[in-house]
């Protein structure tokens, strides 16, 4: 899911970007260091909305440098168990297959795929396979996350498409 | 702002001061009644004094501190504050820009309630 979240982030600017264009190279590392993160709390940071403000500079003793702390508005995607996403087919294999939602990977299991669909080893590309419905790299899948590993600095997921209207998607 | 911020030796802390960076023709009284405004950092531990009771002299530890902060900044290619008529030394600058009031820094005096004082450098009494 999208959350529109406000955020702090504390950045350190080395002297020779003081001056009248500071706050400039503050934004700008703001988003350099911000956009396409992810945090296990938050999920993946997409862009930032807007900087909220920006706080006067803290110099940090015998460095030099100054340190802003920078409250930003956020959209952030976070995936939740059970949620259904739509994504793309990254690679398969015989253990299953990956898809791409946006920034995440999706695992989907072989054992979480309808049983009439089989796995075709010498398809070029190799893909599941049934009798009316292929699942190959490049296409368009519903499904159903199942289960999610947050790390501090990653989001792991696995998902389900053994369920009413999961699946290809036309 | 944290509260684990190091301390000068009189406990003094730089603070750099970003809008008044380039601004010399600000009001100084206008500032002062600005700065002196009660602002907490969120926790309610810090909290800026109503009315600033330190001495308005600069002590020789915060110009030690200020003079070797500055130089430093100087040296690492922080833009200079003055009209450079020659010098290569970032120290020599530094105490031209403390002669001139140029500096763009503020101090934070921390006083031993928790409580803190701002105080521009360019207000500051220097012998």
């Amino acid at each position: 899911m999208f959350f529109l979240k406000q955020l702090k982030h504390t950045i350190t600017l080395h002297p020779r970007f003081f001056g009248p264009d500071m706050e400039e190279f503050v934004k700008t590392k703001l988003y350099q260091d911000v956009e396409g993160t992810c945090t296990g709390r938050y999920g993946y940071i997409i862009t930032v909305v807007q900087v909220v403000s920006i706080s006067k500079g803290k110099l940090i003793p015998g460095l030099g440098s100054a340190e802003f702390v920078v409250v930003y508005q956020a959209i952030v995607f976070k995936p939740f168990k059970n949620e259904v996403l739509d994504g793309v087919v990254k690679n398969v294999n015989k253990m299953g297959f990956f898809v791409d939602v946006g920034p995440l990977s999706v695992f989907v299991s072989s054992h979480t795929i309808p049983s009439d669909m089989r796995f075709d080893p010498n398809g070029n590309p190799p893909c599941y396979q049934s009798e009316d419905q292929t699942i190959e790299k490049g296409g368009a899948i519903r499904l159903k996350i199942i289960g999610l590993k947050t790390e501090p600095t990653d989001i792991r997921a696995i998902g389900t498409i053994k369920e009413d209207y999961l699946g290809i998607i036309a | 702002m944290s509260d684990d911020e190091a301390y000068g030796y009189d406990g003094a802390m730089v603070e750099e001061e970003p809008e008044t960076y380039y601004s010399d023709d600000a009001n100084p009284e206008q500032e002062v009644a600005a700065e002196a405004e009660v602002i907490t950092d969120g926790n309610g531990k810090l909290t800026e004094q109503k009315e600033r009771i330190t001495t308005p002299y600069m002590t020789k530890y915060e110009r030690a501190k200020i003079l070797g902060t500055r130089a430093l900044q100087l040296s690492m290619n922080a833009p200079p504050m003055v009209e450079i008529e020659g010098e290569t030394d970032a120290f020599q600058i530094a105490l031209k820009e403390l002669r001139e009031k140029k500096i763009p820094f503020l101090i934070r005096r921390n006083l031993p309630d928790g409580a803190f004082e701002v105080w521009s450098v360019r207000e500051l009494i220097i012998e």
